[in-house]
């Protein structure tokens, strides 16, 4: 029985659409992480396979998505990330922003207790976020709050924020990636970081239960969770398996309910097996080819140009992805409708072999040339993708040489600008100033870690992340995307469809678009 | 004895050190490093200095190497940076796993190669032992790593069947560990029984063909008692040699078969330490990889003393 959903998650949606982006939000509490099923019944366990394994579970120190991932199940931030990039109120039960934009007043959710015991006050919350914002901390979120000037907490319920320049996008950056609300003064206890792995001290509807690196992590259910009904879970076991093959076995044998899988052709083997669903949802992931002007041959804008007119996405998705994902134009596809420049106005998108040509010759490059081209170890799709590319790119005189590297390495290279002719995989990043400032605005406020140094980009980055409006900045992001498109300091590929394989008795199992675990917290399994 | 122990001694601590500022180095020479990771796509300075400085990578190296092996001396490996457990703690869970696989699999493949081995040896030439050869060949040529995948796609499609991926220890849960170790054994087995096999054969061929056995024939013993009374016992300190590598091989850890089979033995903490760049945890578990085979090392030549008189000399 072959049978093949697509998360339609149209509820989502409409809820998310109905918010004003500006002012004030008032959270719905029933829609908070999806719909819910009237017929969920409490109790069960889930096994979860999972090819990708958590560092450590310190969601204040550890960038990798893979404790992201896992996280969201145990700490909360102020706001968390609604399925199509939106925030949606979450410990906060509704906010105001000043007429100015240089504050914002925050009323926090009563009641609501960490897994420690303790109730959580407006002093935990400012807690919180001065420690996450402080780049002396040591976290990645630090970046993403630095026009926060200040945070008082007036009363036992209120936080207010106060900037330095206007910030339309702080409700998006006070959500899951980083931090997440804990007890005042966690981090001047002994140990305090790693202690993390074996307790957690957040507010979210699981607690950690047990961590065992290359093996098994734990969650059970929070008793005193604020959402009153749910979690509905008891418990919820992550199996890691670094092997697709072991985790295909592990599904078609039921040890264990569910799993992301990255490879298509994995998922749809067990499509076909009695009592699997395979639930594809669209995903806000992106996969990309990085083009750093440091290179002495991409500097060259005309060179960028032509590589971007030599590649045809459609194709390179075909051969990595066997269809399983989305092209792309400037935007993930999970927030293309709300912030996408429309695909028919996105420049150097058909392939134009005669133009690129012309546009290589004029570079001083008729004959073509020879350049490396950046893999790294483990991502799958690249691989194919870089076959492919490289059989496009030969068609403009482009002889392309494979380099494949450990990501380790490869991180080395990003954060130090040396990336060249690579391909790059981005995590979610549910709004527009989080997916671009810090990627292409120019130092010092941004890392611009392709040497792009493109001034008439970086100032509508800085006028989107100051704007508050909608359509002011969606219009601001648009003009940026079209810039980016025709400029060429990165080819969005596509992005990969999450691959989801469910037994049946996994019941409301809503995927979130950036393939964290939002939706187990209203995933119920009879036993 | 002292004439025995002393140089031994002296020599591991030797190389002990050796190999350590070795792994100290190479660990530190590989591009990146945890703060990068832990960071990711930011790459903020102040927060970069700040991580650099509480792990302590700002200090110079060699200075970072003498604080390290001053606590080495004094049997402290120090904590994970991602974890925060002692790592002596995580390299002992990770060995029993991985042990417990190798001595599983050292005794299933010794029952299985060394009876192959000395059988095929003493029928030379003959089909029985053009069989074992071919067994033999299959072992050694088949990667553990497709033996392992064909094991468990294998017993997933005959059975229905596959074993559970959480790892439970032998004190915590018995049967479900029989069902994790089974598979794994197997196809580590296949591979150092054809070793042993192979390895026995040849031994017993060269022995066979001595004077000594032909002057045993013409004196009139029995086939049984040259056999296994001379032949083998003569083989048996190449044979404990050959034991002691392929423990060795097996308790460096296998990461291959523990990354397919889900166990969390000493293979994988090192794989995923040298990728996290969780130094600690990479040089404490390769110090202690490198102990064992001292220890392996050790016991080999101790046995030699035992089976044969004239080493003890």
């Amino acid at each position: 029985m072959k049978m093949i959903r697509w998360t339609t998650r149209l509820a989502a949606l409409a809820f998310a659409g109905s918010l004003a982006a500006a002012a004030s939000a008032q959270g719905s509490d029933a829609l908070i992480y999806g719909k819910s099923d009237p017929n969920a019944r409490s109790g069960g366990k889930l096994t979860i396979g999972s090819l990708t394994e958590p560092p450590a579970m310190d969601p204040y120190h550890q960038a990798a998505d893979a404790r992201i991932r896992v996280t969201v199940l145990a700490y909360q931030g102020l706001f968390y990330e609604g399925a199509n990039g939106q925030p949606i109120p979450l410990l906060a039960e509704s906010y105001t922003m000043a007429p100015d934009g240089l504050s914002y007043t925050f009323k926090l959710r009563k009641g609501v207790k960490f897994h420690t015991g303790q109730t959580m006050t407006s002093a935990d919350v400012k807690y919180s976020y001065d420690y996450l914002r402080d780049p002396k901390n040591g976290s990645p979120g630090a970046g993403d709050l630095s026009t926060i000037a200040s945070i008082e907490a007036p009363d036992a319920d209120t936080v207010v924020f106060t900037l330095s320049t206007r910030n339309g996008l702080l409700p998006i950056t006070l959500t899951h990636r980083y931090g997440g609300v804990i007890p005042k003064d966690y981090f001047s206890t002994p140990d305090a970081r790693t202690r993390l792995n074996q307790t957690s001290v957040g507010t979210g509807p699981f607690k950690l239960k047990q961590f065992k690196p290359n093996s098994v992590l734990v969650f059970e259910k929070f008793q005193d969770y604020w959402q009153k009904g749910l979690p509905h879970l008891d418990e919820i076991t992550f199996a890691f398996m670094p092997n697709s093959a072991t985790m295909v076995v592990a599904a078609r044998n039921g040890r264990i309910d569910t799993g992301i899988f990255t490879r298509p052709q994995d998922a749809e083997q067990l499509a076909k097996v009695a009592g699997i669903r395979l639930v594809r949802t669209p995903s806000m992931n992106q996969k990309s080819i990085d083009l750093g002007s440091e290179h002495p041959l991409l500097k060259d804008e005309r060179v960028r140009q032509a590589i971007a007119l030599a590649v045809d996405k459609e194709e390179v998705m075909k051969a990595s992805l066997a269809g399983y994902g989305q092209v792309l134009g400037t935007m993930v596809p999970g927030m293309q409708e709300r912030w996408g420049l429309p695909l028919s106005e996105v420049p150097n998108q058909k392939v134009d072999l005669d133009r690129a040509r012309k546009l290589l010759a004029e570079a001083g490059h008729p004959n073509g040339f020879e350049i490396d081209l950046t893999t790294i170890i483990t991502y799958d799709w690249m691989d194919a993708a870089a076959v492919t590319i490289s059989e496009q790119l030969k068609r403009i005189g482009i002889r392309v040489n494979i380099k494949k590297v450990e990501l380790g390495v490869w991180i080395r290279n990003f954060q130090s600008k040396q990336m060249g002719f690579t391909f790059n995989d981005w995590p979610s990043s549910p709004d527009p100033s989080l997916l671009f400032y810090r990627h292409f605005r120019a130092a010092p406020q941004g890392a611009d870690f392709r040497n792009w140094k493109h001034d008439a980009a970086s100032a509508l980055l800085d006028r989107g992340r100051e704007e508050s409006d909608y359509a002011k900045r969606r219009a601001i992001y648009n003009e940026f995307q079209k810039i980016m498109a025709s400029s060429v300091p990165t080819i969005m590929l596509f992005s990969s469809d999450l691959l989801t394989v469910e037994r049946e008795r996994v019941r409301n199992h809503q995927q979130h678009p950036t393939g964290w675990y939002f939706g187990l917290i209203k995933t119920w399994a009879p036993n | 004895m002292l004439h025995f122990l002393v140089p031994r001694l002296m020599s591991a601590v030797i190389a002990a050190l050796v190999s350590s500022l070795i792994v100290f180095v190479l660990m530190r020479s590989v591009p990146g490093d945890i703060v990068g990771q832990m960071l990711g796509q930011t790459s903020d300075p102040t927060a970069t200095e700040a991580l650099r400085s509480f792990f302590g990578l700002d200090r110079a190296v060699h200075m970072q190497f003498l604080e390290w092996l001053a606590q080495v001396v004094q049997g402290d490996l120090g904590r994970s940076w991602y974890q925060g457990r002692p790592v002596t703690a995580m390299v002992a869970d990770a060995f029993m796993v991985t042990l417990q696989i190798a001595l599983l699999t050292l005794v299933l493949a010794t029952l299985i190669g060394v009876p192959l081995g000395v059988i095929a040896g003493i029928r030379e030439g003959s089909r029985l032992d053009a069989a074992i050869q071919a067994f033999n060949l299959i072992g050694l040529s088949a990667p553990v790593f497709w033996v392992g995948l064909m094991l468990l796609v294998g017993a997933s499609a005959l059975f229905g069947w596959s074993p559970p991926f959480t790892w439970s220890a032998p004190s915590e849960n018995l049967s479900d560990n029989i069902a994790i170790v089974i598979l794994p054994v197997l196809s580590l087995a296949l591979l150092q029984a054809a070793a042993y096999s192979h390895f026995v054969r040849e031994c017993m061929v060269n022995e066979l063909r001595r004077d000594y056995i032909r002057a045993a024939f013409a004196k009139g013993l029995g086939p049984a008692e040259i056999y296994f009374k001379h032949a083998l016992r003569n083989i048996l300190i190449p044979l404990v040699t050959f034991m002691g590598l392929i423990l060795i091989q097996i308790l460096g850890g296998t990461v291959v078969i523990e990354s397919l089979f889900s166990l969390p033995g000493l293979g994988r903490l090192i794989l995923s330490g040298i990728q996290g760049r969780d130094y600690p945890v990479v040089q404490g578990a390769l110090l202690f990889v490198v102990f064992i085979a001292i220890v392996v090392n050790f016991t080999v030549d101790a046995l030699y003393g035992l089976i044969d008189p004239r080493m003890r000399a």
